[in-house]
């Protein structure tokens, strides 16, 4: 049996193009897998401008329901830019960006729909208070009033923002702005969470709650993928990891396997040998 | 006996706090002022490199000022001609003249620049986002202090270069002088930033109290500073009446009576360090004068490089611990409400909370109608008397495009004063005509208010009647429309973000220049030609005057609804696809 991805057709008999679309058709197994297909990056290319070399060189991995993915290489290797372009923050010159089966490039609005993110540069509004700016997220993703409360509650157990959600944002500290992004992006819950650098300037017991939130948030079946250099955070929180080195993807490895086969791997050590 | 532990340790104790002594001690360190001056060049120079250097809004700037000067030479040559003249107990007195003129003249211009270099003093040492770095090297506030001072200077000597020489040359135009009085009038260039600098060093400390109590109160900041233009507006009506009286000849001598010179002498003998300039410059008591001078200079600087040193450390640590005591409702979380509904809504208080876009656009826009009303109390009268016809409906038609050009300029920063949250807002699920068309909405809304307003003041001032004043209503709502409309776009296509912490657009940009110089350019335009129209009809078949009452109407609509769809193909054209494949703006 076979079935098309784009149709949703299946086929008793093994032909390998849909008669419909003329796309190439999936195994059974495949299908599977794809239907449970987050994130599709395929052949990723990037540049800053013409006259730039490439920022981001062939990068092509997937993300599933229910995986913590991690992005790990060395300043400037391309994580970031990766994210940004996933989030539809920046166009690219070649590739393909599916997020739960939408195009970022052709039905940005529904890709981006179902996604929550946290920037590097805990970018928001300054003059706005932090509730005011959740309640902006919290509209901007068309969350019912009624969910809205409850969510609140719970994420304000994660991150514990206190009284301080009604102060001014510009008035926060670092890691207080961060965890305002973090309660913005989610107040949606969305189905694929992104983070770039979600650990800096978190306190050690925010990082943990953070950490044990992640680890519950991708159990109830949402995908997660964030980029760190802290590699025991890396080794702890993730399912795969996706290790870049001058813009081009050097390897996608599974996590849990090889902590499985190995439990006393050192992923200091690889990363080391990896990025030379 | 000692020791040896006890003896290293006390020596060690003893180099330890003659090195801390030393160290307490703020010492004027020149090769580290030498490195901020050349940090500050290398990020001035980075806005003339290659594809950060917009010419066309540079030479659009240029042009503005040189239009500036000219007006200003053209209106002072010719007051100063006027005033030279003027007797007292019937003997004229060219010289006496001279100085109050130029005592006066350089005592507006050094209020202007101390009010600049207040402004440019808190901004550089208390807000600007290096501060806080350098807060944590080893670099003294007395360093940092004459660094930031000397840039300030250099573009204080360009303020000067620009007036004193203007008001200078107009004066040397009408009352030769000799060569010592240019000679000085380049010494008074660059003196005349040091005084204003002294001085706004002086009056920072002061005004960053003041701007630190009012900053978090957001309405009462509205309402002072609204007040304080509003004031200044007035003050500027009195120039304009004094104009107009210039312009109707006999009228200023007449104005200028035994009685205000007697005033002018004695105001001018107060007008400290002025009127010691102006002394200096024409050869009259020039010890005094110099002297003077002098002594306000190193009095201003000593004190105020003992106040910022006293305090700019502490200013700087109440900044860093973020001790800032804001004011206003509280809110929970608030019921659902469309995605324009919660963009128009942030646009607000984005604007509302931030002093500096606060005033630029609501207390502007609060005080055109009031602008409108004195420049038509001048215009008025003015062109019926010089033309002896009735012109109320271009002329207010004219002032009211004029303001609200000048008005809307704060939309020519409508993309990028969002800073880092264009891209945050970029990667959330809303349409690019969403982000536009709430931002066009909430400016034209203000705009119209504003426009609404300004017609009210001219129909019940009785200027022109109130069908007249609701056509003026229209056509200032649609200009204004096709003005934001423009000016957004504009500036998403040349977008230039802050890279500042708090996101502030802090210097008004080529963007800013070229949106004031084509928002002036089209209301002289529409206005302007229809008022030259109408004047040329009337002063040349005056018997038919009446019956071109409508050419004015039927040019001035068409005009504007073609200048209004235009603006609108402008801003709608590839706009999504623009949109979706912007990376500029400098961030990224």
């Amino acid at each position: 049996m076979t079935y098309c991805n784009h149709c949703k057709a299946s086929f008793q008999d093994n032909r390998s193009l849909c008669p419909y679309c003329g796309r190439r058709t999936s195994t059974q197994a495949e299908f599977a897998r794809d239907q449970n297909e987050v994130v599709r990056i395929k052949g990723l290319y990037k540049k800053y401008s013409k006259k730039a070399n490439w920022a981001v060189t062939n990068v092509s991995f997937s993300c599933y329901a229910g995986e913590i993915v991690g992005l790990i290489g060395h300043n400037g290797a391309g994580k970031s830019t990766t994210l940004k372009c996933l989030e539809g923050m920046l166009p690219y010159e070649r590739g393909e960006i599916l997020i739960n089966g939408h195009d970022i490039k052709r039905e940005p609005i529904a890709a981006k729909a179902s996604m929550g993110f946290v920037t590097d540069n805990h970018a928001v509004f300054l003059k706005m208070t932090g509730m005011q700016y959740i309640n902006f997220m919290a509209d901007v993703y068309k969350v019912p009033t009624e969910l809205r409360l409850k969510r609140l509650q719970s994420l304000e157990n994660v991150f514990q923002l206190g009284n301080a959600i009604y102060n001014l944002v510009s008035s926060y500290s670092h890691g207080m702005r961060q965890k305002v992004c973090m309660m913005g992006s989610l107040i949606h819950h969305p189905k694929l969470w992104i983070l770039d650098e979600p650990m800096t300037g978190l306190d050690p017991r925010t990082m943990h709650a953070v950490q044990e939130f992640m680890h519950r948030y991708a159990a109830a079946g949402n995908t997660i993928i964030f980029s760190s250099h802290a590699l025991n955070t890396v080794a702890h929180l993730c399912d795969r990891v996706v290790l870049i080195r001058k813009g081009q993807q050097i390897n996608d490895i599974n996590v849990k396997q090889i902590l499985m086969t190995n439990p006393n791997f050192d992923f200091e050590e690889y990363f080391l040998r990896n990025e030379n | 006996m000692k020791t040896n532990t006890k003896i290293l340790r006390e020596r060690f104790e003893r180099v330890e706090g003659s090195r801390n002594k030393s160290g307490v001690r703020d010492r004027l360190d020149w090769s580290l002022v030498g490195a901020l001056l050349r940090k500050q060049r290398v990020e001035r120079r980075f806005g003339f490199t290659k594809g950060n250097f917009d010419a066309v809004g540079f030479i659009l700037r240029l042009a503005l000022v040189a239009v500036f000067v000219a007006v200003f030479v053209i209106f002072f040559g010719r007051f100063a001609a006027i005033y030279t003249t003027i007797k007292t107990n019937n003997v004229p007195d060219v010289t006496q003249r001279l100085y109050e003129l130029l005592a006066i003249a350089y005592m507006f211009v050094l209020v202007l620049m101390t009010v600049n270099s207040v402004t440019a003093v808190v901004r550089e040492l208390f807000l600007a986002d290096d501060i806080k770095i350098f807060s944590a090297m080893p670099v003294g506030a007395k360093t940092l202090f004459v660094a930031k001072v000397v840039s300030i200077y250099r573009s204080q000597l360009l303020f000067a270069l620009v007036t004193v020489l203007t008001v200078n040359i107009s004066v040397a135009l009408v009352v030769p002088q000799g060569v010592w009085f240019y000679i000085m009038t380049v010494l008074l260039c660059l003196v005349l930033p040091l005084v204003s600098i002294a001085i706004g060093s002086l009056l920072a400390l002061p005004f960053y109290v003041i701007r630190q109590f009012l900053q978090p109160r957001f309405a009462l900041l509205f309402i002072a500073v609204t007040l304080l233009a509003a004031v200044a507006f007035w003050l500027y009506s009195i120039v304009l009446t004094a104009v107009k009286e210039l312009l109707l000849g006999d009228d200023l001598r007449y104005f200028f009576n035994a009685q205000v010179m007697e005033t002018i002498r004695v105001t001018v003998t107060w007008l400290y360090p002025a009127n010691w300039m102006a002394c200096f410059l024409l050869r009259h008591e020039m010890v005094r004068s110099s002297i003077g001078i002098v002594l306000v200079l190193a009095v201003c600087t000593a004190v105020s490089m003992l106040v910022i040193r006293s305090i700019l450390t502490r200013a700087l640590q109440a900044r860093i611990s973020g001790d800032e005591n804001f004011i206003y409702a509280r809110q929970d979380v608030a019921p659902c409400s469309s995605i324009f509904a919660t963009l128009f809504k942030k646009e607000f208080v984005q604007i509302f909370r931030t002093p500096s876009y606060m005033f630029s656009y609501f207390s502007v826009a609060l005080l055109m109608p009031l602008m409108v009303y004195f420049c038509m109390e001048v215009g008025a009268s003015l062109l019926t008397k010089l033309i002896g016809i009735n012109c109320n409906l271009e002329l207010a038609l004219f002032l009211t495009l004029l303001f609200s050009a000048l008005t809307n300029v704060f939309c020519s920063t409508n993309i990028s004063r969002e800073g880092m949250m264009f891209y945050s807002v970029k990667a959330q699920p809303i349409t690019p005509k969403q982000i536009f068309m709430t931002k066009i909405l909430f400016c034209v809304l203000v705009s119209v208010a504003s426009q609404l307003i300004s017609a009210f003041v001219l129909g019940i001032a009785s200027y022109v009647a109130w069908p007249t004043a609701l056509f003026i209503f229209g056509i200032g709502s649609i200009f204004s429309f096709a003005q934001i409309c423009f000016a957004t776009r504009y500036d998403f296509n040349h977008a230039h973000f802050s890279t500042e912490d708090d996101g502030e657009i802090k210097e008004s940009g080529n963007t800013v220049s070229t949106i004031i110089v084509l928002g002036m350019v089209m209301a002289f335009l529409i206005g302007g030609a229809v008022l030259i129209v109408r004047m040329m009809i009337a002063l040349r078949l005056n018997e038919v005057a009446q019956s071109f009452d409508y050419l004015s109407y039927v040019l001035v609509s068409v005009i504007t609804v073609v200048v209004a769809v235009l603006s609108y193909l402008y801003l709608i054209t590839r706009l999504n696809q623009k949109y979706y494949e912007f990376s500029g703006g400098g961030l990224m």
